[in-house]
Order: structure tokens, then C-alpha cells, then sequence
């Protein structure tokens, strides 16, 4: 029953480690963010001006990843995928990939909202200006919808990032995978813990209030 | 059931399939009590972020803003692994996982609910004064019941959250369907390869949240109508 953070602190080993284990976990969901704030795009986009079949498809697939967790599409694209389709990838690749999933079917039901709270009167004003659609969506709504849906963009963000621990799971020596390293070692799981918690937290204060800086450095100007 | 399912889609399939739905189970009854006992937390939470009482007011959104930031997963590690052997006991991962999910659900539903008390305008708050109501009188016959319109879609959209949440308790060894699903994934047995068996954990996860995210829709809808 004593507190004992300095069988942590005092290997230098372990430090690396943690170390490393930041420099994993953050890269790789900025990473996975930035791909899935793509797709989700393009997600959003089919499913704004409702392309035949293909909204439908997207529409679904946004469906099935926001109802499922995070671990299961892991595991599938682990273990499921490349036993079916027969590659072989490093499991960061994998790990990448899920995120990416992740995050897009997320972002996506963002954007859609996004699109559709647009008035409709300036939709009209658009037409009337005779913008064709394509302007109209870029000059339009697009700007708007960034602005308005970039605070759930980055709480949304900040929440799966908060849940990508579970990619120790598949071996990816990231933050947690540091941490339950550490545990097998020292066996002080309390301390451990804790100083992940604590790493975790500063962590996503950090990705907060970058994004926040990024907003207004660039688009809140204009809004 | 299981005879059934064998006879529908055979063996190994109708074993698999009929156990996972039975494991499932626990994902459901784990769900209720994190739900349950977090809206219970939650409600208190929520209170004593409306009343005019700063103590109060900052040691409910400290509690708020700790509980949200640290991620479910580790909370699981602390509350399954760490604090256990740090006292020296030993948890049962039902009571580890309920803890950690009611705090983690605490958290969240007290926010949800007081944005929903704030969407109220100000000037209710003020008719009720001018009634020479008291504060409590005007929360619960004034507030509540218009907050409760705002309030409910997003409560039913956080049970998703709490469902998906469940499936990180197999990591300290809470026997549910993630558990004996990834045990079936490993199992060598043909018809339960990684690719059959997470798609079909993932259509029970599937069937369990999207009802609710379409009946969370609907709410959502008829309470943009007012």
C-alpha cells in the first residue's frame, strides 16, 4: 500500500518506451484522422446529392460503423480480412486501417448533418445567381459547414482518440501497449495506470487545443 | 434455441451463432446497470451543476471534465487491475466493469442532461421567480418537463455509446459477447474463422444499437417540431 511511480521513472528504458508509445498512439490516430476526414468526405458528398446506389452503399456503411464498436472492426480487419483476401501487413497497417474506417463513418454523419443545415434560401440564392452545383457546394456550403460542425469535428475526434488504446490489443506498441509492458515488468499496475490516465489526458488537451488554434488561425476568420 | 439454430444452419455454425446470441446477454444486462446506475449518478451530477452554489458548481464539473477525458480503457485497467492490486483484493470483473461504465456514463449523461436544462430559455427561469416559485419548484415543475423534450434523443444516442462501450470489459476478463466471440475467432474450427465470426459480432452489435439510433432519430425529429 505505498506509492512506488519511481520503479517507472527511474528506468530509462520505460521512459523510451512511454516515449515511443506517445509518439505511436498520436501519430497514428492524426493519421487515421486525416485519411478518415477524407473518406468521410467523399462519404458525405455521395450521400448529400444522393448518387444512385452508391448513397445508398454509404449510407449503410455509415449506419454499420457508427453502430458497432471500435474492437470489433479491429479484429476483422486484423484477423478477418487478410485470412479472406490473403495479404500480410505490419499490424500498424492494420491498426491504420481501422481507424480510418473508424473515423470516416463518424465524420461523415457530421458532414451530412452539416449539408443539411444549410438554408434552403441560400441554396436558392445560389440557383438564382445561377452557381451550378458543383460552385454552389464549394463556394457555399461547404465553408459553412466546416465552421459550424468543426467544434463536434474535434470533440469526435478527441473521443476516438481517446479510445484507440484498444490497438494494443493487436500488438501495435502504442501508448497502453507501453503501459501493460511496463505492468508485466513491475507488476505496479495502480502506478502504471495512472501515469497512462494522466499521458492520455495531457494528450488529448494538446490535440484540443491545437485543433482550436488551427480553427483560428484559418477558417474562424472568416466565420 | 440451440437445436434450432443447428437446424437451420448446421454444425458448427448453429452452435456459434446460438452461443454468441446467449453472450450477449451479458453485453445487454451490463449496458442496463451502467446505464441505470450512471443516470442515477448522473442525475445527482446534474443537479448540483444547476443550483446556484459554486462549491458545488466546481466539484461537479470537475468531476464531469476528469471522468470525460480519461478513456474507458484505462479506467477499466484501474478499476479491473490496478486499485485491486494495489489494496490487495481481488474484483469480480462484473462489479469492475459496472463501476467503470457507471462512472464513464455518469460522466456523459450528466453533460447531455445539462445542456438540455440550458437549451431552456432564461426567461422561464424568470417567470418562475416571478411566480414566487422557489428554485426547486420551478426545476422540477417548469424546467424538467421541457427539458426532458431536448434531453431524451440524445440520452438514447449515449446508450449506443454505452452498448459499444461494453465490448472493452472482455479486457479484464468479463465474460461477454466479445469474449466468447474473439475464443471462437481463435478456436480451430472450421466455419468459425476470424472472418465469419467478427462480421456476425458485429451484426449482433449492429442489432442491438440501431434501433435505438433510428428511434434516438425519430425523438430528434419530433422534438425540432416544438
Amino acid at each position: 500500500m505505498e506509492f512506488r511511480f519511481f520503479e517507472i521513472y527511474r528506468s530509462v528504458e520505460y521512459l523510451e518506451l512511454l516515449m515511443e508509445g506517445i509518439l505511436v498512439s498520436a501519430g497514428l490516430t492524426l493519421f487515421a484522422g486525416v485519411l478518415g476526414f477524407i473518406l468521410a468526405f467523399i462519404l458525405a458528398a455521395f450521400i448529400y446529392w444522393r448518387v444512385v446506389l452508391l448513397n445508398v452503399i454509404c449510407i449503410a456503411y455509415v449506419d454499420f460503423i457508427r453502430n458497432t464498436p471500435l474492437i470489433v472492426q479491429l479484429f476483422f480487419v486484423t484477423f478477418g480480412l487478410p485470412s479472406l483476401l490473403g495479404y500480410v501487413w505490419p499490424f500498424w497497417c492494420h491498426a491504420l486501417l481501422a481507424l480510418t474506417i473508424n473515423f470516416s463513418g463518424y465524420f461523415a454523419e457530421i458532414l451530412r448533418s452539416g449539408y443539411l443545415s444549410i438554408p434552403k434560401g441560400q441554396l436558392e440564392a445560389a440557383a438564382a445567381l445561377n452557381m451550378n452545383r458543383l460552385v454552389t457546394f464549394r463556394k457555399i456550403i461547404l465553408p459553412q459547414t466546416i465552421i459550424k460542425m468543426f467544434p463536434s469535428l474535434s470533440s469526435q475526434f478527441i473521443f476516438i482518440f481517446l479510445t484507440t488504446g484498444v490497438i494494443s490489443e493487436i500488438g501495435v506498441n502504442d501508448l497502453t501497449h507501453a503501459g501493460l509492458f511496463i505492468d508485466s515488468r513491475t507488476f505496479r499496475s495502480f502506478e502504471i495506470f495512472i501515469t497512462l490516465t494522466i499521458l492520455y489526458i495531457i494528450l488529448s488537451l494538446i490535440f484540443k487545443i491545437s485543433l482550436e488554434l488551427l480553427f483560428k488561425n484559418t477558417l474562424g476568420k472568416r466565420g | 434455441m440451440e437445436d434450432l439454430f443447428i437446424n437451420f444452419l448446421g454444425k458448427p455454425e448453429g452452435i456459434i451463432v446460438s452461443q454468441l446470441i446467449a453472450a450477449a446477454r451479458f453485453t445487454v444486462y451490463l449496458s442496463l446497470i451502467a446505464f441505470l446506475g450512471g443516470g442515477l449518478i448522473a442525475m445527482v451530477i446534474t443537479f448540483c451543476r444547476v443550483i446556484p452554489n459554486q462549491t458545488l458548481n466546481f466539484f461537479s464539473y470537475s468531476y464531469t471534465w476528469l471522468f470525460q477525458s480519461v478513456p474507458l480503457l484505462m479506467m477499466l485497467f484501474l478499476v479491473g487491475l490496478g486499485i485491486p492490486r494495489f489494496i490487495g483484493i481481488d474484483i469480480d470483473p462484473w462489479i469492475a466493469a459496472g463501476i467503470s461504465l457507471t462512472i464513464f456514463t455518469s460522466a456523459y449523461l450528466s453533460e447531455v442532461w445539462r445542456g438540455a436544462i440550458l437549451a431552456i430559455p432564461k426567461g422561464q427561469w424568470e417567470g418562475g421567480k416571478a411566480l414566487n416559485l422557489s428554485f426547486r419548484q420551478t426545476l422540477i415543475l417548469i424546467i424538467l418537463p421541457q427539458a426532458l423534450r431536448y434531453g431524451i434523443a440524445p440520452t438514447i444516442s449515449f446508450l449506443i455509446q454505452i452498448i459499444k462501450g461494453t465490448s472493452l470489459a472482455y479486457i479484464i476478463g468479463f465474460h461477454d459477447l466479445m469474449l466468447l466471440g474473439k475464443r471462437w475467432a481463435n478456436a480451430p474450427v472450421p466455419g468459425s474463422e476470424p472472418f465469419i465470426i467478427f462480421p456476425l459480432m458485429a451484426l449482433i452489435y449492429f442489432s442491438l444499437c440501431y434501433p435505438l439510433a433510428i428511434f434516438a432519430k425519430r425523438m430528434e425529429k419530433r422534438s425540432l417540431k416544438y
